[in-house]
């Protein structure tokens, strides 16, 4: 599909593709090697100047969609295709003039999360971290399988970051996937814990 | 070479300075996470045999890399060496600074000119700058840039990221007096 431009719109001053290819962990390769990426969106937060008790619903059905279809498209070439992508999380840095329900408003609607869900073929809430910092800052973004968060072997983070945003009046907005696991995941699941409650622990609580 | 992760950067920049960049600038990095050739070894005098061993290696293995990431013809480019905190900055400069590594890049980019370079220690999560200067003409002022790059959990103290960094243009909205008019 032919990307349309829609920078100018919602205020794009950059994009950030961030990889990472784990080839070994611990000295030894994964059975399963997996791809991590995040896809940052710089814009401008279109609320600087605007009070606590300001709708913000105009410019995020304005905005949202536009950075969930260019992030998820940057994910989904970044690592191999919609199919290859196991697991999801997004995230928000909002620079120090704006608040976090600003960044909320940017990844926790429909707007952006029923989208991001869609173009990457899950079916699971999506993950999330937020926080508001000064250019530089490092996100460590939670990501959990899409279609089965429960999925033990898929908790896993990446760690994004954009050397100059976000400015003071600018958000930075995060989406993220993996193509697998971790790479040695040897904890067990849901399916294979034994039953753990205070009572049978009574002997090493006491 | 024993190598544990690579990773790519893309940055894409639509406008600078409040005015449109068209079109978008791009700059790409990828740096391979690998394990120091000489870890464990003390004060290795003759660090030639573990240049032989690696230089050529990752050379070959970063430069279509970042090419393909950057999806567009170089013109600017440069390349960096982090080395872990228990391995001299020498360690890092012996893998950057040879023809071996660096002719895998300059043959793939048509490009003529010294790779400009950072070589500097520090532990996991250090940030560091890649100066990237034009392909063919290293005076071409326009082109003089840096990309920042922070990998979180590297390099450990006995690994080196080594990495490699290409611009398809040069500064976004550059626009400096050719070091010629100054002459």
């Amino acid at each position: 599909m032919q990307e349309i431009d829609r920078s100018t719109e919602i205020g794009l001053r950059k994009l950030v593709v961030y990889r990472e290819d784990v080839v070994t962990e611990a000295g030894v390769a994964p059975i399963r090697p997996a791809r991590q990426a995040t896809a940052a969106a710089v814009v401008h937060n279109p609320w600087i100047g605007t009070g606590p008790t300001h709708d913000l619903s105009d410019a995020v059905a304005k905005m949202a969609p536009t950075l969930a279809r260019l992030l998820t498209d940057r994910l989904i070439a970044a690592l191999g295709g919609v199919d290859a992508i196991e697991a999801f999380g997004k995230a928000a840095i909002v620079g120090s003039a704006g608040e976090i329900e600003h960044g909320g408003a940017l990844i926790h609607t429909p707007y952006f999360g029923n989208l991001m869900r869609e173009f990457l073929g899950g079916d699971s809430i999506i993950c999330f971290a937020d926080t508001r910092a000064d250019a530089g800052e490092s996100l460590v973004v939670p990501l959990w399988h899409k279609t089965a968060a429960a999925t033990r072997s898929h908790y896993q983070t990446v760690t994004t970051r954009v050397s100059d945003a976000p400015r003071a009046d600018e958000i930075v907005v995060v989406a993220a996937a993996s193509t697998g696991s971790r790479p040695h995941p040897r904890i067990g699941d849901r399916t294979t814990d034994p039953a753990i409650t205070t009572k049978t622990l009574e002997s090493v609580l006491s | 070479m024993k190598l544990r992760k690579v990773i790519t950067i893309v940055e894409e920049i639509r406008t600078e300075g409040g005015r449109e960049v068209y079109p978008p600038a791009r700059i790409a990095v990828v740096a391979a996470v690998i394990e120091n050739p000489w870890a464990g070894q003390g004060f290795v005098e003759d660090l030639t045999q573990g240049i032989n061993e690696t230089a050529s290696d990752v050379g070959a293995l970063l430069a279509p890399q970042v090419l393909e990431a950057l999806d567009a013809p170089a013109e600017a480019y440069g390349k960096a060496a982090i080395v872990g905190l228990d391995g001299e900055v020498e360690h890092g400069s012996g893998l950057i600074h040879t023809l071996q590594f660096g002719d895998h890049f300059r043959k793939a980019a048509n490009a003529t000119t010294l790779l400009p370079a950072v070589e500097k220690r520090g532990p996991a999560g250090i940030v560091f700058d890649i100066p990237l200067k034009h392909i063919t003409d290293a005076t071409i002022r326009s082109h003089h840039q840096t990309v920042e790059v922070r990998i979180a959990d590297a390099p450990h103290p006995n690994e080196i990221v080594v990495a490699l960094a290409a611009a398809a243009q040069g500064r976004p909205q550059q626009r400096l007096a050719p070091l010629s008019s100054e002459q």
